[in-house]
């Protein structure tokens, strides 16, 4: 039975010294400018940061990923346990350090968790009569048995997070870095994860985790450091008793504050005048609610015969009812894999259901589909799948044109400038929007997927890869034109705290009901 | 015994000279016994199921069929002699031309045709792509960057294809009309993979795969008894008959 036992004696597991790294030589920007950072053995150090200071090309240079990868190191020494990192090749690096990396589909090479773990065995020289047995014990460990055969991509992102944790435990590296493995997939899930973390820490792993929330961690932190542009250090030696002292510094560099419950985002509805749905003046004038689902069953999967879809598979949502009034905000909780985003879907027409579903009062099977844009914005977990030109300015201008036909020139140009500078993107306006950081793609997405006027705003995981400001900074942009143009937003997410701060309702789905909750 | 069973590499090379073989006979009989042999095989010693099957057989057919009249009207030379054909000259003309057009060769192309045919059907359907590279890896020194490559983009095929109908969908939703082909949502699905294809290489060197070092293999695929009986039936039915063939004069 592999028993990942370390000596722990204390010394440093990972160091860092005035390291410089960039991806362009001749670019100005330095991602790591003269970063330093010290990591002890048997340690657990959350690395904090807000969106785009470099934390997560720390983790990939302190890796050794980078350069090899791509990019330049022009400057700094690495260490991991004592020994220089330019001299170790891939497997003897592994042996020390490995990552977990954020996006659950993109970690594995192949089919299902059995084999990955064999390949990870097999990187590392394991006698091949020991790997079975060492699949079978680590399956057990980490629960992986119901599903050790299944094909990866049909797994839940905890479950893919999971199998890749006992990847690094067949492995059997010293230090292991998280490099916001949580961002994607539940508490549930997060939780459980979690708790195999910690056994595998008191047997002498080390680990650093990156993370821009703090509340899993701050219990077991046995230091929290705090990193600003160009992973520099801002505040180190934290933790959980004198966090407070650097409160100041969370508020400042836009980190979440832990135990800051409906703090997290600087005071939004207080600020506003009957925040509360039912009250704002916009939604009086028209008493049709924004969508209602009414007797609503949708399945997970459709299949095609004869050119007719035919639902199969299981009932996310069955026979539910529901209304969202025009001119509010509200929430969409529930589990991942619940049918959340499958529910969106429907209401897009892009998938089948029985019932009536209603977009502003009338029946969207009477609608042609563009219609139904017109009338409603998606905005995607990912919102790089959804721009269709190269430069941040065209992709407004692009659907300004589509959606008004009407306009000149001029007045497209006009409007899409005053839109870029109404959501802060006037400076990147020559960029490509694949160059932009995940929390402005995210902002140019919301643009354009209002740009012809949309009452309705569909937003999927909001959260997804952005820190706390950047997410504050697109809610109160989003709240702002829910009091001025009365547009209604409907978002999924797993972040409670998110749905409390800034939606009127929140909509609960659980046991395939959707069900309003009391805030 | 399954033909799912035998070495992917022998399989391979068995099938691709075979395949040389046979362009260079002329036999209409050793083209019809190995298109005959290779569907018996998969039928009875295989798990392929008959529905696949046919459905490759189907094209296959409608290309042998279309060979069989070109070979027949537009080959150059006449496979029946002019006297020959004087002797039937009360048969219909339609008849009459169409033999005297080369009816001959049109066979031998339709169905070398079916023989190569049959060779590709048997070796798609029993072959599993995760085998065949290891034992590419294993028995034709295919480096393990290439094989471990290969496999972590296959494996990356089932999440490309629900990443491009989001970004189809997303698309649609903003107006724009996507076709069946739409270089714009290429464009996207491109800057994806490149940015996939990186993360997928790096979780990987993070786990240990490193192409200097030695690594072990949970399962390796060896040369078994089978397949050197599997190779030694099929060349020796290609090239055997083929040479016997040739001994008997007016063989076709």
């Amino acid at each position: 039975m592999q028993q990942n036992n370390f000596q722990v004696d204390g010394s440093a597991a990972l160091e860092m010294e005035d390291v410089i790294f960039r991806f362009y030589e001749n670019g100005k920007k330095n991602i790591l400018d003269h970063a330093s950072l010290t990591v002890r053995e048997g340690t657990l150090t959350v690395l904090m940061g807000s969106s785009g200071c470099g934390k997560s090309t720390l983790a990939a240079v302190a890796a050794g990923l980078y350069p090899e990868n791509g990019g330049f190191l022009l400057q700094g020494s690495i260490r991991l346990f004592g020994k220089d990192l330019k001299e170790l090749n891939p497997r003897t690096r592994a042996e020390y350090l490995s990552v977990m990396f954020q996006n659950p589909d993109l970690q594995f090479c192949m089919a299902t968790p059995e084999k990955e773990l064999y390949f990870c065995m097999e990187n590392m020289a394991v006698p091949p009569e020991e790997m079975k047995q060492r699949v079978t014990d680590t399956a057990a460990r980490f629960g992986l048995e119901s599903f050790l055969t299944r094909p990866l991509h049909t797994l839940s992102g905890g479950e893919k997070q999971m199998v890749s944790l006992a990847c690094l435990y067949v492995v059997g590296s010293r230090m292991i870095i998280l490099d916001e493995a949580f961002a994607n997939i539940d508490g549930e899930a997060a939780k459980k994860i979690f708790t195999l973390l910690m056994k595998m820490k008191e047997q002498g792993s080390t680990i650093l985790a990156i993370d821009h929330r703090l509340d899993l961690w701050l219990e077991a932190a046995d230091e929290i450091v705090i990193l600003t542009d160009g992973a520099k250090v801002l505040e180190r030696g934290l933790n959980r008793e004198n966090l407070e002292e650097a409160r100041e510094v969370f508020r400042q560099e836009g980190l979440f504050f832990p135990g800051e419950a409906g703090k997290r985002y600087n005071n939004v509805k207080e600020t506003e005048e009957g925040g509360q749905y039912g009250e704002s003046t916009t939604c009086k004038e028209e008493n049709l609610p924004a969508v209602s689902f009414d007797a609503v069953t949708i399945f997970s999967e459709v299949q095609k015969r004869f050119g007719r879809e035919i639902p199969s598979g299981k009932k996310l949502v069955e026979n539910t009812s529901f209304d969202i009034p025009a001119g509010t905000i509200t929430a969409l909780l529930g589990s991942s894999g619940s049918g959340k985003t499958t529910s969106f879907l429907a209401l897009m027409k892009k998938h089948p259901y029985t019932g009536t579903i209603r977009m502003f009062g009338e029946d969207i099977r009477k609608k042609k589909p563009e219609e139904l844009y017109r009338n409603a914005g998606f905005v995607f977990q990912n919102p790089a799948n959804q721009f269709v030109t190269q430069k941040v300015e065209d992709e407004v201008t692009c659907g300004l044109r589509i959606w008004n036909p009407e306009w000149t020139d001029e007045d497209i140009q006009r409007e899409a400038e005053r839109l870029l500078t109404a959501f802060g993107l006037e400076s990147k306006r020559r960029l490509s929007p694949y160059m932009l950081s995940q929390g402005q793609q995210r902002r140019l997405a919301v643009l354009s997927a209002l740009s012809g006027g949309q009452k309705l705003l569909l937003l999927d995981e909001p959260t997804y890869g952005q820190d706390d400001r950047s997410t504050e900074g697109i809610m109160r942009e989003l709240l702002k034109k829910k009091e001025a143009d009365g547009l209604t937003v409907v978002m999924i997410t797993h972040d409670r705290e998110l749905a409390e701060r800034f939606a009127d309702r929140i909509l609960v789905l659980e046991d395939r009901k959707i069900r309003e909750r009391g805030m | 015994m399954k033909a799912e069973k035998l070495n992917p590499s022998v399989k391979m090379a068995v099938i691709l000279v075979g395949a040389v073989a046979l362009s260079f006979q002329y036999y209409i009989t050793v083209n019809v016994t190995v298109f005959l042999g290779f569907m018996l095989m998969l039928v009875f010693f295989s798990n392929a199921k008959k529905k696949s099957i046919l459905a490759l057989l189907l094209p296959a057919f409608l290309a042998a069929l279309g060979l069989f009249f070109m070979g027949l009207y537009y080959a150059r030379g006449n496979s029946l002699s002019a006297e020959s054909m004087e002797s039937v000259s009360n048969l219909p003309y339609a008849v009459r031309a169409a033999a005297s057009a080369n009816l001959l060769t049109a066979l031998q192309l339709a169905t070398r045709l079916l023989a190569f045919a049959g060779m590709g059907i048997f070796f798609g359907l029993t072959t599993d792509g995760e085998r065949l590279v290891f034992s590419l890896m294993h028995q034709c020194r295919l480096s393990p960057k290439f094989a471990y490559g290969t496999l972590a983009a296959v494996n990356l095929l089932p999440n490309m294809v629900k990443e491009y109908g989001q970004v189809r969908t997303a698309f649609e939703m903003r107006g724009i009309h996507v076709g069946p082909v739409s270089a714009k949502v290429i464009f996207t699905m491109l800057v994806n993979s490149i940015r996939w294809s990186e993360s997928v290489a790096m979780a990987m060197e993070s786990k240990g795969f490193c192409s200097e070092e030695p690594r072990t293999f949970h399962y390796v695929l060896h040369v078994k008894w089978y397949d050197i009986l599997f190779a030694v039936i099929v060349l020796g039915a290609i090239i055997g008959g083929t040479l016997i063939l040739t001994g008997i004069p007016g063989s076709i």
